[in-house]
């Protein structure tokens, strides 16, 4: 009746002194940096050409303040803030938190970030770009290195020699290129893809039209002309001109662009670097002017920074404050500018030679200048929310524009009540 | 049996039931109270730590709040999802675990091998993979129907009624292998002799199921069953990641996908806390009632 | 006699079609994965239904290796799965037994109360989980997670044994009885054995269940040596372009130890031990 289990025994006695043993070898604090040493921890979402330049930057800061211990720990954006939510209520947290504007608004209202406006002297916040300086309620909460995080149009050279300054020679350009190679009866090339079905891709077209998504006083404005005439705009692109696929998510849309089925693509800054590995030829210009108001199409335009856990110790804020100023410094956000094209916030960097010349930046900084900045309340995402359901269904045929802006709007409205109750 | 004797047994089940139990109900009762509390509370973003309790006004909101989409709609959504997964899981897994079992068949292993792989790849990229495959235009599945069936595509993803089944296909995909694995378990627990004294009356392959396979594998079924019916009404993970966070529209949602919108979105977490205590009683119900009917608590030799 | 005999022929041939059948339906969608790791420039899907993608290189593996620390990764999740497998291996087992054999006061509501656990969604309970591993000092280890992982497979493996156990009857502890082994010597010697397709199936759940697991590892592990394999695969994505290729070849190779358990085990679960010869 034995049967031959030893081996099997034998292999799990082994398994369980391992686990005791891994058990007792890893203690709370792993990662051991010698006793003395003061250790600092960033949290942030970057992709990884972001995070290889910034463990470089650490590893001179660290090379420069050998008592200094910094770690950064990389989590996915959605992660990173309800994790920072979790951890900072629970009175921990990384010492620094880095991410995009908006992530302020919240952790604003559950005070788990600290106003920086008395850490940081007038001169030393004078050199930046007063966009990458995140004031909320009357206090600065983030300090940004970079500024953008922007859509653009984005443009393959060898099927668009030169891109489009007005929707009409969109729609041109777009004809010209939409074409039936394989004589199926479906087109296989598009002249524009992007990720349209997705509110934040909108925008460019509802700002072109005259409109954006909330007022002064941080109300949503969603039932607007600009809101109606863009999203006719989009559906006219679709089904009048036919230039952009019947169907795109943003996995799609970049699908098209890299294998050179699409001539055209809007996406983000994030985007750029991807392009330029596939091997495409890209170009990077502002998106167009709509000729019927005159207005360019302008982007949500985010500051990505550096913001203070309200749980540090003061032992470690000094040394916190010491690492902002160093990743702050010129020579860091020009080496980030080189090689990940991204705005620097800097306002000498911002001037230096390669950041005025380099094409895509130059490009860059029009679209920038042409956006509006991302709002930070923590109302953005029930806007967000809100506008997708309408969105898609004006796209599905089920509603019409006017009636969106309505639906969105009284969404809106309602889930800002339900999150303020 | 002696008092010595009784002593001994019941020390014997303490030492063999308490280990487990202690970490389960030392992981779970703080949770669980945490959020009875919350639920009964006004924990949200404006009272993210000076929250305090407010009766049952969160358990009001659940049900009466006007949402997007419909309270009941999405309810009864999440019922179907579950209810034809589990079928599906439970009918394709057993039917396979039973020709995969027989005798004749060689190269068992390399069938085995692949059949486990949807319950062996990560979820995300291969919930993402079938979201591609359900693209209009470009997804294998269209693609398929349109050059082997000579059928036009389905609007999978952009209609409700479409996206709903892709995104079931989706999930009994992914659960079969587990239900098989568990039938596989359960068949090794039948006598042959059983078998062969069916053959040996001359009965048919209808009736040896029917008569000695299904009731005899019930044991080790039911728990699977019930545990992949509770799991499979919260997940998650399958429909958000396919239909794109509930593309088209917000109509592709379970009860759950709220709880996450209310926690992860909105910061609502009193609403949320309530919802999901709306969700375990539903289970527990479901629980209880299948619990007694399939007698699972008992021991079926006896 | 023929007639039966060419039955079982179409039998055995339809069975084949149907694993067959199966099988591509199983595989089709997996190597698709296999496409996006072998794919360049991060491409997660395509427009054709070619097997072998064009430009296929092994890039992507060679990097997932060389410029990541994906072998860490793999280090650390085997060490928690093994943990997690181990524990749930030896509470389960013990712990369904005594639901299948004995009587005791709560033993219904034992059992209710293990399905109740399950019962919750995840979301919710990530911030009271969280608080309770800081005041318990358990943040940022690997004990925390563990035990976290066996709190989470252990309420189906206790009842998955407990329902094996109910198809062993309850003769074989008598006749161990007779023999003069003492309850734990029945219930080890030769119980436990018979019920070795149960065991499998705890062992590759509990595997499985930690092996997979995301948002509690996330929450809970600050340290990047700590990470975990879905941590790592995490790193991969982006909210808006994600490196898919490094992705892609990561899940090949995290899929392969799984499947190489499961056949490794599957020797008992599918082993014919003829428990007819015994329970006779």
């Amino acid at each position: 009746m034995k049967r031959g289990r030893g081996p099997l025994s034998s292999a799990l006695y082994l398994l369980a002194l391992l686990g005791v043993a891994g058990c007792a070898l890893f203690p709370a604090s792993c990662g051991n940096a010698g006793p003395e040493k003061i250790r600092i921890t960033i949290w942030h979402q970057d992709r990884i050409d972001v995070r290889l330049i910034l463990e470089r930057q650490l590893a001179r800061f660290m090379a420069l303040h050998p008592e200094v211990r910094v770690e950064q720990l990389f989590k996915e954006t959605e992660q990173l803030r309800s994790g920072f939510i979790i951890a900072a209520i629970a009175g921990q947290g990384p010492e620094i938190v880095y991410g995009p504007s908006d992530q302020v608004g919240p952790f604003e209202v559950m005070n788990i970030i600290l106003p920086l406006e008395s850490i940081f002297e007038k001169e030393w916040l004078d050199r930046y770009d007063p966009r990458g300086l995140t004031w909320y309620k009357g206090h600065l909460y983030q300090v940004a290195d970079k500024l953008g995080n922007h859509l653009t149009l984005v443009y393959n050279k060898k099927l668009v020699p030169v891109p489009p300054a007005t929707d009409a020679e969109l729609v041109a350009i777009g004809k010209r290129l939409t074409a039936d190679l394989n004589g199926d009866g479906r087109p296989d090339r598009y002249g524009l893809a992007w990720n349209y079905t997705e509110p934040f891709f909108f925008i460019p077209f509802m700002t072109g039209f005259g409109g954006w998504i909330m007022d002064d006083r941080g109300a949503p404005s969603l039932d607007s002309r600009g809101t109606v005439d863009g999203l006719k705009f989009v559906i006219a692109l679709r089904d009048t001109h036919r230039i952009i696929p019947n169907e795109a998510d943003y996995e799609i849309a970049d699908l098209l662009f890299k294998d050179g089925n699409a001539g055209m693509i809007i996406n983000g800054d994030w985007s750029w670097a991807g392009y330029l590995n596939a091997g495409l030829d890209i170009g990077v210009a502002p998106l167009p002017r709509i000729a019927a108001t005159g207005t360019w199409c302008g982007t949500m335009v985010s500051p990505k920074g550096f913001s203070l856990n309200v749980n540090i110790t003061p032992e470690k804020k000094r040394w916190a404050v010491e690492l902002i100023r160093f990743l702050m410094a010129e020579e860091n956000q020009l080496e980030a500018a080189q090689e990940l094209y991204t705005m620097p916030t800097h306002r000498g960097v911002q001037q230096s030679g390669f950041v005025r010349d380099n094409e895509i930046l130059r490009n860059s900084r029009i679209q920038i200048d042409h956006g509006r900045p991302m709002p930070v309340v923590p109302e953005l995402r029930a806007i967000w929310d809100a506008m997708r359901p309408a969105y898609q269904s004006v796209l599905a045929g089920t509603m019409t524009a006017e009636q969106a802006g309505r639906e969105m709007q009284a969404l809106a409205l309602r889930r800002i009540r339900e999150m303020n109750e | 049996m002696r008092d010595s004797q009784k002593l001994r047994q019941r020390l014997f089940v303490f030492a063999l039931v308490a280990p487990a139990f202690v970490i389960l109900f030392g992981v779970v009762i703080y949770p669980f109270f945490y959020n009875v509390v919350i639920s009964l509370s006004n924990m949200n973003l404006r009272h993210i730590r000076d929250w305090r309790i407010i009766g049952f006004d969160q358990y009001v909101k659940v049900f009466t709040e006007p949402s997007q989409p419909a309270f009941y709609g999405v309810f009864l959504k999440t019922l179907i999802w579950t209810f034809v997964n589990v079928f599906f899981h439970v009918v394709i897994g057993v039917f396979l675990a039973l020709v995969l079992n027989q005798k004749e068949i060689r190269g068992k292993w390399l069938f085995r091998a692949i059949l486990v792989l949807p319950w062996a790849v990560p979820q995300l990229i291969v919930a993402l993979t079938w979201r591609g495959m359900f693209n209009y235009e470009y997804g294998a599945i269209n693609q398929i129907l349109r050059q082997w069936f000579g059928l036009q595509g389905v609007q999978w993803l952009k209609q409700p009624l479409e996206a709903f089944m892709a995104v079931i296909i989706t999930n009994v995909w992914l659960g079969f292998p587990f239900m098989m694995v568990i039938a596989l378990g359960a068949l090794q627990s039948i006598p042959r002799d059983l078998y062969e004294a069916a053959d040996i009356d001359g009965a048919s392959w209808l009736h040896k199921l029917t008569t000695i396979t299904i009731p005899l594998i019930r044991p080790v079924m039911v728990p699977a069953i019930t545990l992949g019916t509770i799991w499979t009404f919260n997940n998650l993970n399958i429909v958000w990641l396919v239909s794109n966070s509930g593309e088209p529209s917000d109509q592709t949602h379970l009860l759950v996908s709220f709880v996450y919108k209310a926690a992860f979105n909105f910061y609502r977490y009193g609403y949320g806390a309530a919802l999901s205590m709306v969700i375990f009683a539903i289970l527990l119900v479901f629980s209880l009632t299948f619990m007694r009917k399939s007698k699972a608590t008992e021991n079926v030799y006896s | 006699m023929s007639a039966k005999k060419k039955g079982s022929e179409i039998r055995v041939a339809a069975s084949y079609a149907v694993l067959v059948l199966f099988s591509v339906i199983a595989l089709f969608p997996v190597w698709q994965i296999v496409s996006i790791s072998l794919r360049p420039a991060d491409r997660l899907l395509a427009t054709t239904l070619e097997l072998v993608p064009a430009n296929a290189s092994f890039r992507n593996y060679e990097a997932l290796f060389t410029d990541r620390p994906f072998i860490l990764w793999m280090f650390n999740s085997t060490f928690v799965a093994a943990a997690v497998t181990l524990s749930g291996v030896v509470l389960a087992s013990t712990c369904g037994y005594a639901f299948s054999r004995f009587q005791f006061i709560g033993k219904k509501a034992g059992l209710l109360s293990l399905l109740v656990t399950q019962m919750f969604p995840a979301t919710m309970l990530l911030l009271p989980m969280y608080i309770m591993l800081v005041n318990l000092g358990l943040i940022n280890s690997y004990l925390g997670i563990v035990i976290m992982y066996s709190a989470t497979a252990l309420p189906f493996c206790i009842w998955q044994m407990k329902g094996y156990y109910d198809t062993i009857p309850t003769s074989l502890e008598e006749a161990g009885r007779i023999d003069g082994c003492n309850q734990f010597q029945t219930f080890y010697r030769i119980i436990l054995p018979l019920a070795a397709p149960a065991l499998v199936i705890t062992a590759l759940f509990s595997f499985m269940a930690a092996w997979t697991e995301y948002l509690v590892a996330a929450q809970i592990l600050q340290d990047t040596e700590l990470w975990t394999l879905p941590l790592g695969l995490k790193s991969f994505e982006s909210n808006m372009g994600s490196e898919w290729g490094l992705y892609g070849a990561a899940s090949v190779i995290v899929t392969i130890p799984v499947v190489i358990l499961f056949l490794s085990l599957s020797r008992w679960l599918v082993s014919g031990l003829t428990l007819g010869s015994v329970k006779g």
